[in-house]
C-alpha cells in the first residue's frame, strides 16, 4: 500500500513540476519587439542576437525597481564589452516621468518605453520589476519576478555563465 | 355422266371456295401485320418519346451538376484557399533624403492590424534597396480602406507625419501591394505611393 502511495505521489508531482515547467518562459524562443528608447532611437529585441540580454520591466511607482536598477546598471557597465545588453522597459503611461527617474538615478542603460504595455503582455508580466534573461540564441532563460536584496548576486552568475556559453 | 360432272362441279366449287377463304386468310394476316406494325411503330415511338424525356432529364441534371460544380469551385476558391486571400504590405525607399523613416501604421478597414517601428540598421536597409514586408492579411474578395501613416522626421529634421490612403479592390488571388516612399526633389518632400504588383 505505502509503495502504491509513493508511486502516485511520485507519478502527481512529476506531472506537477512538468506543468510548471512548461507554464514559464524558460527554454522558449524570447519574443522579438522593437520599442521607442530614451535616446529616441528605436530599438529591437532580435538586432542584439548574439549577445547575452537583459530585460528588466520597471515602473516608476515600483520601489524595489528603484533599488534594483543602479544595481543592474553595474553590471551593465561591466560586462556590456564582453557582449552584456541591458534593455530596461519602462510601463508607465507617461514616459516623461521615466526620463526623470532615469536621470535621478543617473542610470546608463537604455531604457525603452511601452506605454501601450504590448511587450509587457508579450512577457506576461504579472509583477514589477520582472527581469528576464536571453541567451547568444534567442531564447529565454531565466524569468525572475520581483526583486529582493540579494537577487544581484543571482543575475550576476547567470550573466557570466551565459556570456561563456 | 352425271356423276363425274357433279363430281368435277363439286371439286371445283371446292377450290373456288378454298381459294376464297385463303384470300380472306391472306388479307386478314396483312391486316393482322399491319396492325402488329402499326402498334409496334407507336411503342417505338412512344418509347422513343421516353428515351428522349429520359435523355434530356439527363441533360438537365448534368447541367444542374455543372452549375453546382462550378458555384462549389467559387465558393471553394474563395473560402478554403486561404493563400488566395492574401494580402501582403511592402514598405520600400527611394533616396530617402527628405523622411527619415520611425515607424509605420496600418489600418485595414478603420482596424489597427500594424504598428512597425524601425530601427537605424532597417531603416538603412531600406535606403540600401531592402523591401520589408510590414503585414499580411487574409481579405475577403470586394473593396477595402488601406491608411498608411508614416512618422518620421522630415525636410530641417522636424517630426513629420503623413498618411496615404487607398481602396484596395480584393479580387481572386493573393494581392501585393508597395508602399513606396520617395523624395520629390522639386518641392523638396517626401512623397508616399502605393503601389499594386501585378
Amino acid at each position: 500500500m505505502n509503495v502504491k502511495n509513493a508511486i502516485f505521489g511520485l507519478v502527481v508531482s512529476t506531472i506537477a513540476v512538468t506543468s510548471l515547467a512548461s507554464s514559464g518562459m524558460e527554454g522558449q524562443e524570447a519574443p522579438d519587439f522593437a520599442l521607442k528608447s530614451s535616446s529616441g532611437e528605436n530599438m529591437r529585441l532580435s538586432e542584439y542576437r548574439g549577445d547575452v540580454v537583459m530585460i528588466n520591466f520597471w515602473a516608476t511607482w515600483c520601489g524595489p525597481c528603484r533599488q534594483e536598477m543602479p544595481l543592474l546598471d553595474e553590471l551593465y557597465a561591466r560586462y556590456q564589452r564582453v557582449g552584456f545588453n541591458l534593455l530596461g522597459v519602462n510601463i508607465d503611461d507617461d514616459s516623461n516621468r521615466a526620463m526623470k527617474m532615469i536621470d535621478e538615478l543617473g542610470v546608463n542603460f537604455p531604457v525603452l518605453f511601452d506605454a501601450r504595455k504590448e511587450v509587457s503582455k508579450l512577457y506576461a508580466v504579472d509583477a514589477m520589476p520582472v527581469t528576464v534573461l536571453v541567451d547568444r540564441e534567442g531564447k529565454v532563460r531565466h524569468v525572475h519576478h520581483g526583486y529582493k536584496p540579494g537577487y544581484e548576486e543571482k543575475y550576476l552568475d547567470q550573466i557570466r555563465t551565459l556570456l561563456r556559453e | 355422266m352425271t356423276k363425274t360432272f357433279f363430281s368435277l362441279f363439286a371439286t371445283v366449287a371446292l377450290v373456288s371456295s378454298m381459294a376464297a377463304f385463303a384470300q380472306d386468310a391472306a388479307q386478314m394476316n396483312a391486316e393482322m401485320a399491319l396492325a402488329q406494325a402499326m402498334s409496334a411503330e407507336a411503342a417505338e415511338s412512344e418509347s422513343r418519346e421516353q428515351f428522349r424525356s429520359l435523355d434530356q432529364d439527363v441533360q438537365t441534371l448534368k447541367k444542374e451538376v455543372l452549375d453546382l460544380n462550378r458555384d462549389l469551385f467559387l465558393l471553394e476558391e474563395e473560402l478554403l484557399f486561404p493563400a488566395n486571400s492574401q494580402v501582403a504590405f511592402f514598405i520600400s525607399m527611394d533616396v530617402g533624403e527628405y523622411f527619415e523613416l520611425d515607424s509605420v501604421n496600418l489600418k485595414i478597414d478603420g482596424k489597427e492590424v500594424a504598428n512597425y517601428l524601425y530601427t537605424a540598421r532597417e531603416v538603412d536597409a531600406l535606403i540600401r534597396g531592402g523591401v520589408h514586408r510590414v503585414h499580411m492579411a487574409n481579405l475577403k474578395t470586394g473593396d477595402h480602406e488601406l491608411i498608411a501613416i508614416f512618422t518620421g522626421k522630415g525636410p530641417h529634421v522636424r517630426d513629420y507625419r503623413r498618411g496615404a490612403t487607398v481602396t484596395i479592390d480584393k479580387g481572386i488571388g493573393a494581392k501585393y501591394l508597395e508602399l513606396e516612399i520617395t523624395d520629390r526633389v522639386r518641392k523638396q518632400q517626401p512623397e508616399f505611393v502605393i503601389k499594386e504588383w501585378e
